[in-house]
């Protein structure tokens, strides 16, 4: 068992979603899935080394990570609110519209 | 014999993949579940109780939040997986499993150290950054809240 290869795995799985995935909330649970692959080195070397710093790192990691997710949730419901939906296709083809529209309002 | 370390390991990548292929949120959001359960048990037998019972309550929250999400954003018309798919995700994830099991890159070093107990860690090295960190989730929360609210009226 290797806790390193484990943890590249999630990471890539990660990377996986965050590049092939439409679905915000996809996105969101890739980019939760990284941050689990990197906070799990803190418990696998402190298990190695021994002492508990690792956990109390750990702890930091997930506290700055849960805050992470409340950003883009809050920024998820807001550009749904707006625009209606959460595809990031249909969102930056949106933005493009009504960047277009307000171009065309200002001549 | 085969250890619950690799039917952890295995379970593992399995839900996270999963979490990330399955079409329907509530689904996906369902597999992460699984997926912050397991990587709970995995710090556990890591020798990591106090990591583990943290990463589950803030597991827990998350995935309260991501359910409401999921339920709330989600399209109508989501598209259907068909099992097929689903069976070729698991397969997949089983596949990418191996590695950490049958592989090993870190080097065997044994350090005789008993290290510094948990609290110690926690209040005593790194007691000014939980500080600041409260401190700092305070004022996200508040910008959070002002974004929500400003946008609403």
């Amino acid at each position: 068992m290797d806790y390193v290869i484990l943890s590249m795995t999630l990471l890539a799985v990660g990377i996986y979603g965050l590049v092939t995935k439409r679905n915000l909330l996809k996105v969101l649970i890739s980019i939760e899935i990284i941050a689990a692959a990197a906070s799990m080195n803190f418990v696998a070397f402190a298990s190695m080394v021994g002492g508990s710093l690792g956990q109390a790192f750990l702890i930091l990691a997930l506290s700055v990570d849960t805050t992470l997710t409340a950003i883009i949730i809050a920024l998820v419901v807001v550009a749904y609110r707006d625009l209606g939906t959460i595809d990031i296709w249909a969102l930056s083809r949106l933005r493009e519209v009504r960047a277009a529209r307000r171009r065309g309002k200002r001549r | 014999m085969i250890s619950y370390e690799i039917v952890f390991t295995v379970a593992l990548v399995v839900s996270t993949f999963l979490a990330v292929h399955l079409e329907e949120s509530v689904h996906a959001v369902a597999s992460f579940g699984f997926m912050i359960i397991l990587l709970s048990g995995l710090y556990f037998s890591l020798g990591a109780p106090f990591a583990a019972v943290f990463q589950l309550a803030i597991g827990v929250g998350t995935l309260a939040v991501f359910f409401l999400a999921g339920e709330m954003l989600a399209s109508k018309k989501e598209p259907t997986q068909r099992l097929r798919g689903k069976l070729l995700g698991v397969l997949a994830a089983v596949i990418l499993s191996l590695p950490s099991i049958a592989l090993s890159v870190t080097p065997n070093v044994q350090i005789n150290s008993k290290g510094v107990p948990f609290s110690e860690a926690l209040w005593g090295l790194r007691g000014l950054d939980v500080a600041a960190q409260g401190f700092v989730i305070l004022v996200i929360s508040m910008g959070v809240a002002i974004i929500l609210k400003r946008r609403r009226s």
